[in-house]
């Protein structure tokens, strides 16, 4: 299991798209996916949990991967919350 | 309900005249009240035919909108898609059946209210405003549970009037000119998303009209005047005479326009003067091609940011421009980037002055990242076809050297990463502030191309807001100090061997365009709609009758005089359909 805190860079925030592509991520990877914010624990492949998060620009979430792929699948989700990636 | 006539006022958005029967789009509040069900499993059932109903619409609905109108909006729908087939939501709902054995539309509302207000709890505004989003989403897989039919612009008869409080952009992507005739809405105005998609489609439109949907029904006679911003039901007969009137001799009208679409924009004594079309929405190329533009001399891109509130992502930019490019290949398209701020509205970005404020390239500037993003879907479009790349609000030469090393900076990027585009792609600017035209010899050195951006450039001149009703009649694009500065900078480019245009209602003014032919423009960006006009003005003159009139009215001191000016003289060089159709 990894977890690691993450800040959210994406302009408007974990909105609609990026939510969108964090979803469809999370889907190509076998590993348990969760996400923590304000001590709330939601799916990672949920995509209504995830935009009910409302994740902010700067706020802070933890990221939680269990699973054979989880270090692929830390990378990949890491990238799309810091907004590293379109979406 | 009342048989006489009624009239309302509103904004005429889209232009035209329209007799037809109204359609009332209505969205009924769906029923939600809790009903005990026995068989929970029949219950389960039911409720996931009901998604998969909704999701089917949805997908088709998306599929459509990203075919004609936009991907971004049509990726919106997917959205909904995706959150129809969220296992998680779903086995929320299934629950919550099984433990209070009530119907599904109960369970699926009182599911989908905590879910809004989780959001609602939000600090962000953008998030507490996603709630509109999931409600519209919410009622229709009600609608569906209960088999109400959903109502749709797209189930309207022929020869129908569309009468709504509002469109949302998902209806009002879906108009068929062929069906709907007219269209009046309580709410909305001229720049409304409404507004741009009626025009898009040619069908005359009202906005604004307050008070509509409480005095009519459907089926109820009724006219749209998109040029004087009213609607009437129930009309006399008179009133329907006079604008059967009307409509014949606009219909006349088009007929001559139809002759002159074919022509060549050349002078009499052979001057050519390259006349490109504005559009903001793909579907506009149809309009483009029918009136025989030679390209694009504005694609305005804020469309794409502002039907979703939120920047588009790279593929969803590049899908747009790259249709539109290969569309109209090997025509020029002039892509301007982001002119956001001002009346186009930032969401978090709140100003006292915006005209002032952080508007377009300002904008683009302080968010480099989006900037950037934008800037690469327009390079990788310009592999398949012709693109010039337009910055607009240039005030300062350090600003256009900014734009520029980030432009060559995604070149680079582009390069490394082998991907094609076309490296002698021409950069120009807008010139709207007056700095800019004051400046132009200075920006001339690093750019390919000026456009003039006259709606803007007189605004800023004459220190007037058009918008605001108090001053609106000071605006005048034929200002002598508006129309100096104008020539100016025309000779400037030429100076500097670059080419000269400009995009605003100027252009498609038919004086305008007298005394901008007479300053040697070299190329017209407008309305497609009237370019076979311009090409009738400018296949009936002479440059050379005309230079003397434009040297005088450099001269005069007033826009009444420049205007008195012109008539005397124009009236009598000018073609009389020239002037306007008869409103």
């Amino acid at each position: 299991m990894i977890r690691e805190r993450i800040i959210i860079e994406n302009e408007f925030g974990l909105h609609a798209l990026p939510a969108t592509k964090f979803v469809k991520t999370a889907d190509r990877f076998s590993s348990e996916i969760k996400l923590i914010k304000d001590g709330i624990t939601v799916n990672g492949r949920s995509i209504m949990a995830i935009l009910t998060l409302a994740c902010e620009k700067g706020s802070e979430v933890d990221l939680i991967v269990d699973g054979k792929d989880e270090r692929k699948a830390m990378r990949a989700l890491k990238r799309i919350l810091q907004g590293k990636e379109d979406g | 309900m009342d048989r006489r006539e009624i009239r309302f006022r509103g904004v005429g958005a889209s232009p035209g005249i329209a007799r037809g029967r109204l359609f009332c789009f209505m969205l009924p509040p769906p029923d939600v009240a809790a009903r005990k069900v026995t068989d929970v499993d029949k219950e389960i059932g039911r409720f996931n035919a009901g998604l998969e109903r909704t999701a089917q619409q949805l997908a088709e609905m998306g599929e459509r909108i990203s075919r004609e109108l936009s991907p971004t909006i049509g990726q919106f729908l997917e959205i909904q898609v995706m959150i129809l087939e969220d296992r998680e939501l779903k086995t929320e709902v299934e629950n919550f059946i099984k433990v209070y054995q009530t119907n599904s539309e109960y369970a699926f509302n009182e599911i989908m209210k905590r879910h809004s207000e989780k959001l609602l709890a939000s600090k962000s505004k953008y998030f507490q405003d996603r709630t509109i989003d999931l409600w519209d989403l919410t009622h229709r897989v009600i609608r569906n549970l209960a088999g109400i039919k959903h109502t749709s612009v797209i189930d309207a008869p022929k020869r129908t009037i569309i009468a709504a409080h509002d469109l949302p952009p998902s209806e009002a992507a879906l108009l068929n000119p062929e069906m709907v005739v007219g269209l009046a809405c309580e709410r909305g105005g001229e720049t409304s998303h409404t507004a741009i998609m009626a025009k898009a489609f040619g069908i005359p439109a009202v906005l604004g009209v307050e008070g509509l949907m409480k005095r009519i029904q459907d089926n109820l006679p009724g006219i749209i005047d998109g040029y004087k911003g009213v609607v009437i039901v129930n009309p006399r007969p008179k009133t329907v005479s006079l604008y059967n009137h009307r409509i014949r001799e606009i219909q006349s009208y088009e007929k001559r326009l139809d002759e002159f679409r074919g022509l060549q924009p050349f002078t009499k004594d052979g001057r050519h003067i390259e006349l490109s079309a504005n559009i903001e929405l793909p579907a506009e190329v149809i309009a483009v091609k029918k009136n025989e533009a030679e390209g694009i001399g504005l694609f305005r891109t804020e469309f794409l940011y502002l039907s979703i509130g939120e920047p588009p992502t790279e593929e969803d930019q590049f899908e747009v421009y790259s249709w539109v490019v290969k569309e109209l290949s090997p025509k020029p398209v002039i892509i301007r980037t982001y002119d956001l701020g001002g009346d186009k509205f930032i969401p978090d970005y709140e100003e006292a002055n915006p005209f002032l404020g952080l508007r377009a390239i300002r904008f683009c500037l302080t968010e480099p990242d989006i900037f950037k993003v934008q800037l690469r879907a327009i390079l990788r479009a310009s592999h398949y076809g012709n693109v010039k790349v337009m910055f607009p609000m240039i005030s300062t030469v350090e600003e256009l050297k900014r734009a520029k090393v980030i432009l060559k900076g995604v070149m680079g990027d582009l390069v490394r990463e082998g991907v094609p585009f076309d490296e002698n792609l021409e950069v120009g600017i807008m010139i709207e502030t007056p700095s800019a035209a004051l400046l132009a010899d200075r920006l001339a050195r690093y750019v390919d191309f000026f456009s003039i951006g006259s709606n803007d450039l007189t605004q800023y001149v004459l220190a007037v807001d058009r918008s605001n009703l108090k001053v609106a009649k000071l605006f005048d694009h034929f200002h002598p100090s508006v129309l100096r500065l104008i020539k100016s900078v025309i000779d400037i480019g030429h100076k500097h061997h670059i080419w000269v245009g400009l995009c605003g209602e100027m252009a498609s003014d038919p004086f305008g365009l007298v005394l901008l032919l007479g300053m040697e423009i070299d190329e017209l960006s407008m309305n497609p709609l009237a370019i076979p006009t311009a090409k009738r003005v400018i296949t009936s003159l002479k440059i050379k009758d005309i230079s003397s009139v434009v040297m005088r009215c450099l001269e005069y001191a007033t826009a009444l005089e420049v205007r008195r000016h012109l008539n005397k003289c124009l009236r009598s060089l000018l073609p009389e359909e020239v002037l306007g159709p008869p409103v």
